[in-house]
């Protein structure tokens, strides 16, 4: 007997050790997630776990809920049901700024820049997260507020500097090329030093060269050890430099693997990476043919 | 062409503030108590449409309730010096933290609301106070208001009328330093995100770290501490206060000098102010002698005309015309 709880104890040991090595090396989880908007479900179950310094590709047909789990994980929407929990913190009971300050930061489809300030100013308002001068401290230009403002500055033309539009900061966003845009909204979330970055379609409306560009630039913001959860219709590129892919249709997770085994698998190489990705009814259709 | 836009903390904005400070300093030298007068009523009500230029031309929230927060640091004032004995700077003092801590509370529940909402409720708050004001007759005067309202001049120095002079234009330089570098800093930035009227966005702001609420009642609460300001040295300035004047009315002709004078820069509460109070007095003078009856009806025409005249060829309102280059967007080549 005295044998038997010994073996049980260090079975628990074992798994308690194991459980820790996930826990440290998972940045990011989903557990059984869903939101409904009405009768319509937009993200059904859905469950996966993003590693520290991956790179981690969502792709799926129009309407599968991609951009939905970012809104849910910035807090944006709030869950029907599961949870979402970061650095061993759980997101889906704080709110939007909150989850800012932990770390996470998204870059949006269509960018949403500021049209009322000029690109250095879009920037400095990536700094906030990491700033806390008030209404008094900045109105009385308090010597911590000046320190502060200068430190923004410099973080916000060093990141500028990064996506190579330090010549363009006192522009406004309107004057800018739609690329320049991208790459303002990438330098504004950076400023915000996170350690999850989330990337709406951020190779929409860019062409092959800027692509190619911006694809170096992820990769050098990985090597820096950011993390990056990135949503994309274009599963070539998306592929190419991810280390974790899940592909979402209708809401539903269909895959979540390295992209070596999304490839080879040739159900979804031809149902959602064969030159344009299909509806899930689409599948059903081919799979029942 | 590069066109760029620079970043609005120049330092050409505090000479021209330096230059104005000496020159209102110097006016009272070779002005008399008629004018001084008038430029004191400029430098009351640029006080209150600074702090609702911070509201809404930083912030974006259209709020119609100046008049309240004005009124309420005016009753507070003489309150508690003609009833509590309260030495005047106490009182004045203690009216910033009242009406403070009741705009905290109505901004929370209002700014809840999203925009043309929010000053519907705000001009209905108008009523309310009108309403409590008439209604509480121990403690407001009721209709016949509060007289022998001490005079904040400690020491009698000066003359009463010039100390108040120097006293409300020295804190309306101070508050629009204040002002200046508000808006040119992380807090005004961050306003700026939320002002959905002019190229913001609430959730990017949020998904930012910007709690847009916090910042929403936090504005709202400092545009009423100046208002409230104002009316302390209002009430003290004249030394007699009636409800008439704390009425919706005034919400919205402080909302026409902020739209006239430009909501971009806390300068335009100076132009707005500056424009609307000289036309009043032009009119006074020479609209009875065109046309018989009182000139109040043809100040609202005047107004109206006015304010649809700016938001035609002026949408910035007046503050473009002083500036070499827009205030949003200051082009250079």
């Amino acid at each position: 007997m005295r044998d038997y709880l010994s073996w049980m104890k260090d079975i628990l040991a074992f798994t308690k050790e194991q459980m820790r090595e996930i826990d440290s090396s998972s940045l990011l989880q989903l557990k059984n997630i869903s939101v409904a908007f009405g009768k319509l479900t937009a993200v059904d179950g859905v469950s996966f776990t993003i590693r520290r310094g991956d790179i981690t590709s969502i792709i799926g047909p129009n309407g599968a809920g991609k951009t939905t789990i970012l809104k849910l994980i910035c807090g944006l929407l709030p869950l029907s049901q599961g949870e979402i929990w970061f650095k061993q913190q759980r997101l889906d009971k704080i709110p939007p700024h909150h989850i800012a300050s932990l770390g996470v930061t998204q870059v949006f489809q269509d960018i949403q820049l500021f049209s009322n300030m000029s690109i250095l100013e879009n920037v400095m308002v990536g700094c906030h997260v990491w700033t806390d001068s008030g209404f008094l401290n900045t109105g009385l230009k308090l010597p911590h507020a000046k320190a502060e403002e200068n430190k923004i500055k410099e973080q916000a033309i060093s990141k500028l500097s990064l996506v190579g539009l330090e010549q363009k900061a006192f522009m406004l966003p309107s004057h800018l090329s739609w690329s320049e845009q991208k790459l303002s909204g990438l330098a504004r979330a950076l400023a915000a030093e996170p350690d999850l970055l989330l990337l709406d379609e951020p190779y929409g409306g860019l062409m092959a060269t800027e692509i190619a560009m911006l694809s170096r630039l992820i990769l050098q913001l990985q090597q820096d050890g950011i993390t990056i959860l990135m949503v994309e219709q274009r599963t070539d590129e998306a592929l190419e430099i991810a280390n974790q892919v899940v592909i979402l249709d209708s809401g539903e997770k269909v895959a979540d693997a390295s992209p070596t085994e999304i490839r080879s698998n040739a159900f979804i190489a031809t149902n959602y990476l064969g030159g344009r990705v299909k509806g899930m009814s689409e599948v059903h259709h081919a799979a029942s043919k | 062409m590069n066109k760029t836009v620079e970043l609005r903390r120049t330092k050409a904005e505090y000479l021209i503030l330096a230059l104005v400070v000496v020159l209102f300093l110097s006016i009272p030298l070779f002005a008399g108590p008629y004018h001084l007068a008038i430029i004191m009523d400029i430098g009351i009500y640029a006080i209150i449409t600074m702090g609702l230029i911070l509201l809404m031309g930083q912030a974006g929230q259209l709020s119609l309730g100046q008049a309240v927060f004005f009124g309420l640091g005016a009753y507070s004032s003489a309150i508690l010096t003609t009833q509590h004995h309260f030495a005047p700077w106490l009182a004045l003092l203690l009216a910033i933290i009242i009406t403070g801590s009741i705009a905290a509370g109505i901004g929370r529940a209002v700014l809840r609301l999203k925009g043309i909402i929010v000053s519907g409720v705000t001009l209905v708050l108008n009523l309310i106070f009108s309403y409590l004001v008439l209604s509480l007759i121990n403690l407001t005067g009721g209709a016949n208001g509060i007289v022998n309202i001490p005079h904040l001049s400690p020491v009698k120095l000066i003359p009463n009328s010039l100390f108040d002079y120097y006293f409300l234009w020295i804190v309306a330089f101070l508050l629009l330093a204040f002002s200046l570098n508000l808006v040119n800093s992380r807090t005004g930035r961050a306003l700026r995100t939320m002002n959905i009227l002019s190229g913001g966005g609430e959730e990017t702001a949020q998904v930012l770290g910007i709690n847009v609420m916090k910042y929403k009642v936090q504005v709202f609460t400092l545009g009423a501490v100046y208002a409230s300001i104002a009316g302390s040295i209002y009430a003290h300035h004249l030394g007699s206060i009636e409800p008439d004047i704390f009425g919706a009315h005034l919400s919205l002709l402080v909302a026409i000098m902020a739209i006239v004078g430009g909501m971009a820069s806390p300068w335009g509460a100076f132009l707005g102010a500056a424009l609307l109070m000289g036309l009043t007095e032009l009119l006074g003078k020479f609209a009875s002698v065109v046309v018989s009856g009182p000139t109040g009806a043809y100040e609202l025409i005047a107004y109206g005309i006015i304010l649809m005249a700016v938001l035609r060829f002026l949408p910035q309102g007046l503050i473009p015309l002083f500036q070499k280059l827009p205030p949003q967007s200051r082009h250079s080549k």
